[in-house]
């Protein structure tokens, strides 16, 4: 890994100059250009199908397995999950708890790139290392020590103890995303603001942080969907029923009713994607325009 | 990808960064809630049950008969923590819950399917003290006193219903295939003839739904492959010796009957029954239907088709027919049923013992016990509760289910059990789905609970 | 020993050694560390722990020392190695394979493409990425279902309907997570790709090499160690999928598709054999370090030796 931030130096210039080539390339004939559009629109088109479904079997009303076009359009299936139960505080819990967790993660895997991205240690490798596996780790497989620390330290059933553990266990892979994005960022920028007595951690806000952007949007991205999906974590550390989020009652509401109730079910799933989605909507207009994650995840 | 020149727009930036972190900050300290459990706090009976699918009846009752025992009892607050998973889940939540006493409830809600392994692991006490000193034990019939009784002699449970197992059938279909509505079958030809007979001549419907494979989970072994085992003479688990048998021809017999059915397509179709919600699309969606000629399912069926359920069916009753599952060869006592239920316990940790056993001698006491039964369509195991007019009056089946009690099963539900029975749905689906053939599954079996109960193991007599 | 900045290692000498200095840098680090080390390597030293002991969840009290018996006992069963095929299966078909090349390839086709096409195809792909599991695995279950929307495509251009969910649940579990996983690796190559000088690939033309001789020679060498991160970070992640397969197939049919990660919870949520299951699921983070080694390995073969 020393070797994969050394080599951001050789090409200092390149996360600035990046996303314009995105579009030009070589120029290509316009049958080519048509067959390639082609190409996407197909391969976009085997990933709409099982969308299509989600949305048009939430405004279904006889909904089946299959995608059919709505007899009638209707809010009923809305209707029948919206209520404060089966939604509105799971959903708000969940909120508290991902977005909360969302921060946690973000910024300590922030502050921990930032020496793993701009100093040399002989701790950084096995280091890394060890958080590159711990990416690995089944969560599942350690909630039961986990369950006992917890009530050891008396966080069970607490959103502190649930946030900040849901938070850990999005780190590893959060601080390798992130490091990975800060070695994009040319350390030339930063050796001027020290000149001019910038402290690192100045420097980190002033400089390095504005400039990958993107890559935090990336990793926060991530982080939220992870946790937004996660059913076991906390409902083994929460046990009252008022605190669980919509990720264990959309289990269960599955469970439940899976293969009887498609409208609902599509209904629900709509209303339980929202935030993930939404929160891609913000992120992606911060990036200025369409997909623009780019000139930062690499080596 | 153009970037934004960064120095200019620092101040903002900076700005943002701090709010995100007193955001953080704020979300961390607001939101730590109280812990849960009940330790030390003699004014809280927490009790914890579990809450799953479509049906309320159960946190209905249970908030009555918390609003009597707050009543009776001044001060005291019953604090109802259902715990809202699909069984394993259940499980593993409350076990971690009661292995320690901050966090462990008052009164739990136990399975007798796996009370003896939650007894074994010391999560429960037992209740006998109480229980000599409470005059309405007498009341429960002594195979219900048994399903909670572990091998230490010890009780730990006082179950609050049993369940029966026996034949659904379709009078209607039956009709059309020339069969009578009082059909009894007294013996496993008999179903095999009724089910090809249907086959020919009803054709669309499914002849004879009997579950296996490993989807159905614990259906497929008591609903489906026990009640076959438990008439053929053989068992699961010598209770005198105190060890699992294993290489019985009840086994292989079972095993065999169900290939014979899947081979017929006399039942669903593999892909079907391996279905991990098969069981639920034949009581809530086929059988209402009229898809389904002959179920073997559980005494609680009806419950799905009654007014205010998943799904009501208002003529289900004039529809649908029972009969008794015959055993093999029509061998004495010519029926078969299994049976299972749960039990209300307290565990060891629990931190108001005393107002528990209170909270569960009021759940279990005659009134109780006589309307829970009824919502809930169970089956009484007080006998004062099943000779009650308004238990037999409130649904038709209910006699019929009640008189299977005297010749019922219930598992050898001991802590291997769980394991034992995932090996039975093993055998089941490798042979219905023709990747093993009925001796292999069988020795595939043995050698399973061999590796799984060491010792504890015999081999059937007479094999 | 601990100064320098990467790649300006003459300007690191003005500020030097010092331990301060070193611990004072470090000092990012602790909030993260600190959280690591409380909520995951704790428990997982206990786990490393319980992996050599009998201990379950219910059944039995207390629990002993059993030293390698739950490892002999995993590679002794026909059930575990199954699991383990099934898992490298499912990380080959649907990671290695699957969200690598198709990410690889929309992102090819993306630089090529109209910018309103790009917009909306991207817009589709990301979606499908930003989707809980479960709804994801319920789509798919209602996708390949016996009435489902594949049965209804396939019927309507005269073929038989399938039922992959039972005849090889590996592969639909695959495809879908193919389906949600693709738009991270598509990102990573775009940015990548994004990367490379078109005058590098303007040259490559002008000396007569064809679009693939092009892309094989020019292109993709120059992305290489963005393709070498991105397989390590998704073989990673999805060795340990579990939440997808288990909503969609719970490991079944016949275990069928059981992975190592489904296959441990089973053993240690099911049957409440806690030390077996960690025992397993030791062993998928050993494997884990397996592919990540072989790839880290790679990515310093590919790299100039300094």
């Amino acid at each position: 890994m020393t070797s994969t931030t050394a080599a951001s130096t050789v090409r200092p210039q390149r996360a600035v100059t990046a996303g314009k080539a995105a579009h030009s390339g070589a120029r290509p004939t316009l049958v080519r250009r048509g067959a390639v559009n082609l190409v996407l629109l197909l391969i976009a088109s085997c990933y709409l199908v099982p969308l299509l479904w989600l949305v048009l079997a939430a405004f279904n009303s006889t909904a089946g397995p299959a995608v059919t076009w709505p007899d009638r359009w209707t809010f009923d299936n809305f209707r029948a999950v919206l209520t404060p139960e089966i939604t509105f505080r799971p959903m708000l819990n969940g909120l508290i708890l991902c977005g909360g967790a969302t921060i946690v993660t973000m910024v300590c895997a922030v502050l921990a790139a930032y020496p793993l991205s701009r100093y040399r240690s002989r701790m950084k490798r096995p280091f890394l290392l060890t958080v590159l596996f711990m990416t690995g780790l089944p969560i599942t497989a350690i909630m039961v020590p986990v369950y006992g620390l917890f009530v050891q330290v008396d966080l069970i059933d607490t959103f502190t103890g649930t946030i900040l553990f849901m938070a850990t266990t999005a780190l590893p892979i959060s601080i390798w995303l992130s490091k990975n994005f800060m070695d994009a960022v040319p350390i030339e920028l930063e050796e001027a603001a020290w000149t001019d007595g910038a402290s690192p951690m100045q420097a980190l806000r002033r400089i390095v942080l504005p400039l990958m952007w993107p890559g935090i949007a990336v990793v926060a991205l991530y982080t939220f969907i992870g946790l937004w999906g996660n059913f076991f974590v906390p409902f083994v550390l929460l046990l009252s029923n008022d605190n669980l989020p919509a990720s264990v009652s959309i289990y269960t509401f599955f469970s439940q009713y899976a293969q009887v109730v498609y409208g609902q079910l599509a209904a629900y799933s709509m209303l339980y994607s929202l935030p993930a989605v939404l929160l891609y909507l913000i992120l992606s207009r911060r990036l200025s325009g369409a997909f623009t994650f780019g000139g930062a995840v690499k080596g | 990808m153009t970037l934004e020149k960064p120095v200019q727009r620092g101040t903002g930036r900076r700005a943002r960064a701090l709010a995100m972190l007193a955001v953080a900050g704020l979300v961390i300290t607001a939101c730590s809630s109280g812990g849960g459990g009940s330790s030390g706090d003699t004014s809280t009976v927490t009790v914890t049950y579990q809450q799953f699918g479509g049906s309320h009846v159960q946190e209905q009752f249970l908030t009555g008969v918390k609003a009597e025992f707050e009543k009776a009892n001044p001060g005291v607050t019953i604090n109802l923590q259902p715990i809202t998973a699909s069984e394993n889940d259940y499980y593993t939540k409350l076990q971690l819950q009661m292995r320690t006493p901050k966090t462990s409830p008052d009164v739990v809600y136990e399975d007798t399917f796996l009370i003896n392994s939650d007894i074994e692991a010391g999560y429960l006490r037992p209740l006998d003290d109480q229980l000599n000193s409470w005059p309405e034990w007498n009341q429960f019939t002594s195979t219900a006193k048994g399903a909670a009784r572990a091998l230490d002699g010890k009780t730990y449970g006082v179950p609050d219903g049993t369940d029966t197992r026996a034949i659904w059938f379709n009078k209607e279909i039956f009709a059309k295939a020339g069969l009578p509505a009082d059909w009894q079958p007294k013996t496993w030809d008999d179903l095999l003839t009724t089910a090809r007979t249907i086959k020919a001549k009803v054709p669309g419907v499914i002849p004879f739904n009997i579950y296996a494979g490993k989807g159905l989970g614990e259906a497929t072994s008591m609903q489906g492959f026990e009640m076959l085992l438990y008439g053929t003479g053989s068992t699961l688990y010598d209770n005198n010796a105190k060890k699992w048998v294993i290489g019985s021809k009840g086994f292989t017999d079972s095993l065999q009957f169900l290939k014979t059915v899947y081979d017929e397509k006399l039942g669903p179709t593999p892909q079907q029954v391996l279905d991990p919600n098969w069981n639920n699309n034949v009581s809530q969606q086929l059988t209402p239907k009229g898809q389904v000629a002959i179920s073997v399912d559980g005494s609680w069926v009806s419950h799905n088709w009654l007014p205010g359920d998943a799904n009501p069916w208002p003529q289900w009753n004039t529809v649908m027919g029972n009969a008794a599952m015959p055993t093999q060869e029509g061998q004495a006592p010519g029926k078969v049923s299994m049976s299972g239920g749960w039990t209300w316990a307290i565990p060891k940790n629990a931190g108001n013992p005393d107002k528990a056993w209170e909270f569960i001698k009021l759940i279990s006491d005659r009134q109780h016990q006589l309307k829970w039964d009824i919502d809930n369509v169970q089956i009484p195991v007080r006998p004062d509760v099943s000779g009650d007019p308004t238990y037999t009056a409130a649904n038709p089946t209910n006699e019929f289910f009640s008189s299977l009690v005297p010749i019922t099963t219930y598992r050898p539900a001991y802590a291997l059990y769980p394991r034992v029975s995932n090996e039975i749905q093993v055998a089941t689906e490798s042979v219905i789905t023709g990747t093993a053939d009925v001796a292999t599954a069988a020795k595939t079996f043995d050698d399973q609970v061999r590796s799984i109960a060491g010792d504890a193991v015999m081999t059937a007599a007479g094999s | 020993m601990s100064s320098l900045a990467v790649g300006s290692r003459s300007s690191g000498t003005a500020r030097r050694n010092a331990a301060s200095v070193t611990l004072l840098r470090g000092m990012p680090l602790a909030p993260a560390v600190v959280l690591l080390a409380v909520f995951l390597v704790g428990p997982i030293l206990y786990c490393v722990y319980s992996a050599f002991t009998d201990m379950a969840l219910t059944g039995s009290a207390g629990s002993d020392f059993v030293g390698l018996d739950n490892f002999t006992r995993a590679f002794s069963s026909a059930d575990f190695r199954q699991s383990v095929y099934y898992t490298v299966i499912f990380t080959v078909v649907s990671a290695i394979i699957g969200q690598n090349v198709l990410g690889m390839v929309l992102a090819l086709l993306m630089r090529a493409g109209n910018r309103a096409v790009r917009a909306v195809v991207s817009a589709i792909v990301i979606g499908a990425w930003v989707l809980p599991e479960v709804v994801t695995g319920y789509l798919w279950v209602a996708f390949f279902g016996t009435d489902g929307s594949l049965n209804h495509m396939l019927t309507a251009i005269g073929l038989s309907p399938q039922n992959i969910l039972f005849s090889t649940p590996i592969l639909a579990v695959s495809i879908a997570n193919i389906w949600r996983g693709t738009a991270f690796s598509m990102l990573v190559y775009s940015a990548a790709l994004s990367e490379v000088p078109k005058e590098i690939e303007e040259a490559a033309i002008v000396d007569g090499a064809g679009t693939w001789r092009k892309l094989l020679s020019v292109t993709l060498p120059m992305v290489r160690r963005s393709i070498a991160t991105n397989l390590m970070l998704i073989t990673l992640q999805t060795l340990s999928v579990f939440g997808l397969i288990w909503t969609m197939t719970k490991g079944g049919p016949s275990n069928k598709s059981t992975t190592l990660p489904v296959f441990a919870y089973q053993q240690a949520f099911q049957f409440s054999q806690l030390g077996y299951g960690t025992a397993l699921a030791l062993v998928l983070l050993l494997i884990g370090a397996i592919f990540s080694l072989i790839y880290l390995r790679a990515l310093r073969l590919g790299d100039d030796p300094s």
